[in-house]
């Protein structure tokens, strides 16, 4: 049985078959072409490279989608889904050419009984898989997952193409009498719950059936870059041009000096940054992880990729005949407001669970760069930019009085710039002048000591390493204080660089460089961990918790360092209670990408500190909450007193944990002696 | 309008002052300088009146260590020429100051354009009282307001309408013929902000003139004699316990003063 060897209205099949082909073909081609022609409108970006890589990060992500799996009612459906659409997808092409082309020696896909048992299972395993999807969009949608009609109708044009596949093969079975086989199970079973069928009905209801598969495949090609699944499509490349080292490195790669001005017009944010609303598929998982949208503040990491795309297309391809002419809106004021690019803390849950791999943080950055170069930033952050250009710290302060806290302690320390050292103890600005941190980095200081561990500081010559800053959007502000402390640095002579702050450490590793190589950087908790491992600090634990552990967004998500803090705990006897969320789903304490330096606006509902202190709190016996990163310290002992519960919750640094247990160790035992 | 900043750099307080060995100027050691407040809202008010009715901003700064920076800076934010006046060993008092920076516009501008508005801080901390909007005024012998919080130029040009501020939150309003010279307390809008991109590349397309300064003889009058740190006199009592307490003890305190 030919499906093509009709007569439809006197016209023969095949010739309506390449006129919907080619119709079909040539509308989504068209699209494609003008979609692609607006991305090379975009600034380029170098997403050619390390090919290798790419190609195991496509296989990897795309192929097996374990991102998809981050959430579980949609994982198993979405990747059983995928994978019928993509065999379904392949056997159309398949039938098509049979179709179009009968001098190519090739049965039609379902004639060969292996595929046509793969088209029945997953025929079922898909309907099964849109059963699920359609009922978590009727009756159990999670927040911020875009419910749109455009949504539904996808499900019902797949559910077609499913049923249409297995009734064909129960009405061709039923025409050709043909017996029950295990190569066909399911057409099999509707064959013989349709055997009423006569043959002659059968035979141009399977006909039928073919051609109401191939028009909603074809009429699918015409809709799909039109619509929101165009995800479909773009996602497979979006995550194959993926850049790994963003967001911890913002460099821009072979950066003109325009683009650190940022992005004022859809046409100077780069190729890629604009493919990404063509990748979105409007799931909200990034919104659902937004420590600032569930505080309150007017940001959603969806919208600012979808905005790009609606105001991409709108202004140009899809633009209203009316609207021709009419000034185009400007990207911030018309397309994003102010609030929703400042509310970002960078702390890359969003990007950490994108299942399509999107680059939210460099785009907002690249946002808040433009609104850098016209000035218009708020207040305090211009009085904290102003500190850092002048005094190279935010706090404001001489840069003398940097190293006070090693005086004021009487404490010896090594100056790195004077004598060598192994370790070059970059500290900070919090640790550095912060009167509520002073004594912890004291303790962190003996601790090193301790430990024989042969270490110095830069003194007044260290600068802010500039992370906040380049996350605020001040690049020019940024080369400036990281050329500062690299020339500082190469007068130093050290093997390695320790800091306890996450931020430092990040832009420390991957944003500086000397002589195109990295420095070699390691954070507090390895350093103690390797410390306690090779037996150097003598520890003898005065409590045994339990304790529970905040991931710092930059030590954890950024740089997956989650296990040499929690071994140091565990050395440290403390039995650790993990809050909910926590290694990669961490939640962030709302101060970093510069917030730290902003005011709250009025109609935050709770501040991501607070939420986390109260996910702390509500862990049975915890109350010990421990940091590794400065800004934490700040951040959350403000939210123990905000929310109430000073005296339940003590927030502590790992560091102090460390000195109680070496001091303990180091005391001579009271008691014993008497 | 023509628009003249007058910018003084003053030593930067964040830094450690001392007495220097002849007991009657800073110690240089630790010195930084770097602009006053007013000075910062004055080069605002300046790009404001520029924004709003057109000419061109003329900054002129006795040199200092960091002025170029400053200079810069605000030829990024807008101002259009840049003039330094060097050979100053040491800052020199006001009045000498005044003097220079007088010398140094009549030799630009002779006699004054018309809408020329001259503009400085209204006070700086080695100049509380606010002398060189004076002097200034004396100089020219044109009009001057001071502690000045908005301008607003009338009369295409003829005419400034400027907003004084007193004590106890009183404003004025005072109309003044151009030429003048305001000292500025504060600019309408605060000083905005400037990116390093864009003074970098002020840095290489602007350029600063350097003048020699004419620095005539100080002339007779006040004497710095001798210069020293504050010293404490006394400290605050921390009255510490819970209200009940701390009431009682603040009755007993204004009791003992017979203050109640």
């Amino acid at each position: 049985m030919d499906p093509v060897q009709i007569s439809l209205l006197g016209v023969p099949g095949r010739a309506v078959l390449w006129a919907l082909a080619i119709a079909a073909f040539g509308v989504f081609g068209w699209r494609i072409y003008q979609l692609v022609g607006l991305l090379r409108q975009g600034r380029f970006e170098n997403r050619f490279d390390r090919l290798g890589w790419r190609v195991g990060h496509f296989l990897r992500n795309v192929l097996l989608q374990p991102r998809i799996f981050n959430e579980r009612s949609i994982g198993l459906p979405h990747f059983l889904i995928f994978w019928g659409f993509v065999l379904y997808a392949g056997c159309f092409n398949w039938g098509l050419i049979r179709g179009l082309l009968p001098f190519v020696p090739i049965p039609y896909p379902d004639e060969v009984p292996v595929v046509r048992l793969f088209l029945e299972l997953f025929a079922v395993l898909v309907l099964a898989g849109l059963g699920v999807a359609l009922a978590r969009r009727l009756f159990f949608p999670p927040k911020y997952l875009h419910l749109s009609f455009d949504a539904n109708l996808i499900l019902f044009l797949i559910a077609v193409l499913m049923l249409s596949n297995l009734f064909g093969s129960a009405f061709t079975q039923v025409a050709e009498g043909s017996p029950a086989t295990g190569w066909a199970p399911f057409g099999s079973l509707l064959a013989a719950a349709l055997s009423g069928v006569s043959k002659g009905a059968a035979h141009s209801l399977a006909i039928a059936m073919w051609w109401l598969h191939m028009i909603v495949v074809l009429g699918f090609l015409v809709y799909l870059p039109y619509s929101k699944h165009l995800h479909l499509l773009a996602s497979p490349f979006n995550v194959f041009f993926n850049n790994p080292e963003l967001p911890a490195d913002l460099t821009l790669p072979g950066a003109p000096a325009e683009i650190s001005a940022g992005a004022s017009r859809w046409q100077e944010l780069t190729w890629k940054q604009l493919f990404g609303g063509f990748s979105c598929a409007e799931c909200g998982r990034c919104d659902r992880s937004c420590p600032a949208a569930a505080a309150g503040f007017p940001l959603q990491p969806q919208q600012i990729i979808q905005k790009v795309k609606q105001h991409l297309l709108a202004t140009t391809i899809d633009q209203p005949r009316s609207a021709a002419g009419s000034p185009a809106p400007s990207l911030i004021g018309d397309v994003f407001t102010e609030g929703e690019i400042w509310a970002c803390t960078t702390c890359m849950a969003c990007m950490n669970c994108c299942a399509v791999w999107n680059e939210q943080v460099p785009l907002i950055v690249t946002l808040r760069r433009h609104l850098v170069s016209q000035g218009q930033v708020e207040r305090t952050v211009q009085d904290m930019l102003a500190n850092l250009t002048r005094y190279g710290n935010s706090f404001g302060k001489s840069d003398r009085m940097r190293a006070k806290w090693v005086q004021s302690g009487g404490l010896k320390i090594k100056d790195a710039r004077k004598e060598p050292v192994e370790y070059l103890w970059f500290v900070g600005d919090y640790a550095s002048f912060d009167p509520r941190l002073e004594e912890i980095t004291r303790k962190t200081a003996r601790v090193f000591q301790a430990a024989s561990l042969d270490f110095g500081l830069l003194f007044e010559g260290e600068r802010n390493a500039g992370n906040d800053v380049r996350r605020v959007g001040e690049e020019g502000l940024f080369e400036l204080l990281r050329d500062r402390n690299l020339q500082t640095l190469a007068k130093a002579r050290f093997q390695k660089i320790v800091t306890t702050d996450p931020h430092t450490y990040n832009t420390l590793k991957h944003e500086y460089r000397v002589d195109g190589r990295p420095l070699e950087v390691v954070h507090y908790t390895e350093l103690l961990d390797q410390l306690i491992r090779d037996g150097r600090l003598p520890l003898k634990p005065r409590s045994n918790g339990p304790v529970t552990y905040h991931d710092p967004c930059y030590l954890g998500r950024y740089n997956r360092i989650y296990d040499p803090p929690r071994r140091v705990l565990a050395a440290l006897g403390l039995e650790l209670r993990e809050m909910p969320r926590h290694r990669d789903t961490s939640y962030c304490c709302g101060a970093g990408g510069g917030r730290i330096w902003m005011e709250d606006t009025a109609d935050v509902k709770e501040r991501p500190a607070e939420n986390r202190i109260r996910e702390a709190a509500a862990l049975e016996g915890v109350r010990t909450f421990v940091v590794a990163c400065p800004k934490d310290i700040a951040m959350f002992r403000d939210a123990v007193k905000t929310t109430g519960q000073e005296g339940r919750i003590a927030v502590q640094d790992i560091a102090e944990l460390v000195w109680d247990a070496v001091e303990n160790a180091m005391t001579p035992a009271k008691g014993a002696t008497a | 309008m023509n628009i003249v900043v007058l910018l003084k750099m003053v030593p930067d307080t964040v830094e450690e002052l001392n007495v220097g060995a002849d007991g009657r100027s800073l110690d240089a050691e630790f010195l930084r300088y770097k602009l006053g407040d007013p000075d910062e809202h004055a080069i605002e008010q300046a790009l404001l009146l520029k924004e709003k009715h057109g000419g061109t901003v003329t900054l002129v700064a006795l040199d200092a260590p960091e002025v170029d920076d400053v200079l810069f800076t605000a030829l990024a934010k807008g101002a259009d020429r840049a003039i330094k006046l060097t050979g100053a060993e040491s800052p020199p008092g006001t009045p000498v100051l005044a003097q220079a920076v007088a010398a140094c516009v009549r030799g630009v501008w002779n006699p004054l354009p018309a809408d020329t508005l001259i503009l400085c801080g209204s006070y700086a901390i080695d100049d509380l009282e606010g002398e060189l909007a004076p002097w200034l005024a004396t100089a020219f012998e044109i009009p001057l307001a001071m502690v000045v919080a908005g301008v607003q130029i009338e009369d295409g040009g003829r005419k400034a309408v400027v907003t004084r501020e007193f004590f106890g939150g009183l404003r004025g309003e005072f109309e003044l013929d151009l030429p003048a010279i305001l000292g500025i307390q504060s600019a309408e809008k605060p000083p905005r902000y400037v990116p390093i991109a864009k003074v970098r590349a002020a840095m290489k397309s602007a350029r600063i003139d350097s003048q020699a300064a004419e620095l005539p003889e100080p002339p007779a009058g006040l004497e710095l004699g001798r210069m020293a740190k504050p010293e404490a006199a006394g400290h605050a009592q921390m009255l510490e316990g819970d209200p009940d307490k701390v009431a009682d003890q603040i009755i007993e305190v204004l009791a003992q003063q017979s203050l109640i």
